[in-house]
């Protein structure tokens, strides 16, 4: 995935947070590899709560697993998750960043960003990042679902997929999804669309992270495909 | 002439005067002193803050008063004096808290924050064309010592004043009469208080610097403890008022 050529800095200056010149990211122009999630993640609006779901994968260019246990599923939110595609170090600063953000705006408001706000920041901070997450939350509308990339597009959806292993887990999606479903259907659905992609895509495998958001939090597990030989790990933190 | 001369020296905040004293600084904490009254105690598993918030008409919206700030959901501020001053302190606070998240993956402790706005606070007191923030802060947590956090878990308080002094304290007041209220607390406290024996000695305190025993409208209460800042309702500051033995119950 190549960085789009935006000047970030212009744009960094929406957020103040952003002034510390540590999350002042500037894409590096070395030709030294980074790592990258390859990655196959989706999310899913479900009639009681969203849910989301990523491969545990993380490649040099696809080619080289750098990383078995990656957790590509972060709460940025007290009801939202971000799941990340594209380079690892960009994206990790990304979840810092909007964690930030959201923690900020709850103390300073005494309430939680819709998820309209949060979208929108999310949008403005990864712009000329070289990352496409996805953004997953619930308001007080409901379930919502965004896909971000890296020229700033924020874009509102019922069910979402991303990274390389896209197109795979979007077949499996279109005859799986229903509005309609639960979270548990959804979860299923979720699952089975990283796992075919996971088949398929190499950059994409190793174990699958679920996360099932409602309006009491955000709860991120592993489910153990038993390939990778090691305990898959449960939590907030991001890779 | 001798008084023209004195007068000088409170002129700019960054001039001395002979006998080494900061007249503008001085004057910061009488305006400090002329705030309503604010209190904060020290308990086993929390810190306690109550302030005096009275609305200036009963047509005022007595929310729209604001004594105790939440910080980062865990730290909280209580103020006295100009409250626009006190306001731009609690929001330099409020990113320290993110920008120490963003910088170490940990949540700040009481002693890192504090210090910091206390930095702050003397920056304006040795800076040309500055005056002194006319507040005084109580800043105050108790930081989980399993998570993230550089703190320890004990229960800490520290007082600001418009020197940017920090201090920690186990019980103490800003504000109008806190020289009294620090009396009665010197008198009243005591190690191992629990969290509700921590509310009614901060309100207790808080009423002996008020000239009518305080309502549940008048008041601002926020306890915090290991699970966060917990702001108390009118309800929660009604009863709260009735187990310390000050009046009315809702």
């Amino acid at each position: 995935m190549t960085p789009p050529s935006t000047d970030s800095r212009a744009e960094a200056e929406l957020h103040e947070l952003s002034h510390d010149h540590l999350s002042n990211y500037k894409h590096a122009d070395h030709d030294a590899p980074t790592f990258d999630t390859g990655t196959t993640i989706v999310a899913l609006a479900a009639a009681d709560g969203v849910v989301m779901a990523a491969d545990q994968r993380a490649s040099l260019g696809g080619r080289f697993t750098t990383n078995k246990n990656a957790e590509k599923i972060s709460r940025v939110h007290p009801t939202a998750a971000l799941a990340i595609s594209g380079s690892v170090g960009p994206a990790q600063n990304l979840v810092r960043s909007l964690r930030a953000e959201t923690s900020l705006y709850e103390s300073r408001r005494d309430e939680r960003m819709s998820m309209r706000a949060l979208s929108q920041t999310a949008g403005h901070l990864v712009r000329g990042l070289p990352v496409a997450p996805i953004l997953a939350g619930i308001d007080d509308e409901g379930g919502h679902v965004y896909e971000l990339d890296g020229g700033g597009s924020v874009m509102a959806t019922d069910y979402a997929a991303g990274g390389s292993g896209m197109q795979v887990a979007y077949g499996v999606l279109e005859r799986r999804f229903d509005a309609e479903a639960d979270r548990e259907e959804a979860t299923d659905a979720a699952v089975a669309a990283v796992e075919a992609a996971s088949e398929r895509d190499t950059a994409s495998g190793n174990g699958v992270t679920v996360a099932t958001i409602t309006g009491q939090g955000v709860e991120i597990g592993g489910i153990d495909d038993g390939r990778d030989g090691s305990a898959a790990s449960a939590g907030g933190e991001v890779a | 002439m001798q008084s023209n001369d004195q007068r000088a020296y409170d002129r700019g905040v960054t001039v001395f005067s002979p006998d080494g004293r900061l007249y503008q600084v001085e004057y910061a904490r009488e305006a400090v002193k002329r705030g309503s009254p604010a209190v904060g105690v020290a308990t086993d598993d929390a810190v306690v803050f109550a302030a005096y918030a009275r609305p200036r008409s009963p047509l005022m919206e007595t929310d729209s008063i604001e004594k105790v700030h939440d910080v980062d959901g865990h730290l909280g501020v209580a103020t006295a004096g100009h409250v626009a001053d006190a306001r731009r302190l609690v929001d330099f606070g409020r990113q320290f808290a993110q920008r120490e998240r963003l910088r170490y993956g940990e949540a700040p402790g009481v002693e890192p924050l504090a210090k910091a706005v206390a930095d702050r606070i003397q920056e304006s007191t040795q800076t040309g064309g500055t005056r002194p923030f006319g507040a005084a802060l109580l800043v105050g947590g108790t930081d989980d010592a399993s998570a993230d956090t550089s703190a320890d878990g004990e229960p800490r308080v520290y007082e600001i004043d418009p020197s940017g002094t920090p201090t920690e304290w186990r019980a103490t007041a800003v504000g109008r009469g806190s020289d009294a209220i620090r009396d009665r607390l010197e008198t009243e406290y005591s190690a191992g208080l629990d969290t509700g024996a921590g509310v009614s000695l901060a309100l207790t305190a808080l009423d002996t610097a008020t000239d009518e025993v305080p309502t549940a409208g008048e008041i601002d209460v926020a306890v915090l403890d290991r699970s966060g800042f917990d702001a108390f309702d009118r309800d929660r500051r009604a009863s709260a008022l009735a187990d310390a033995g000050l009046g009315e119950a809702s």
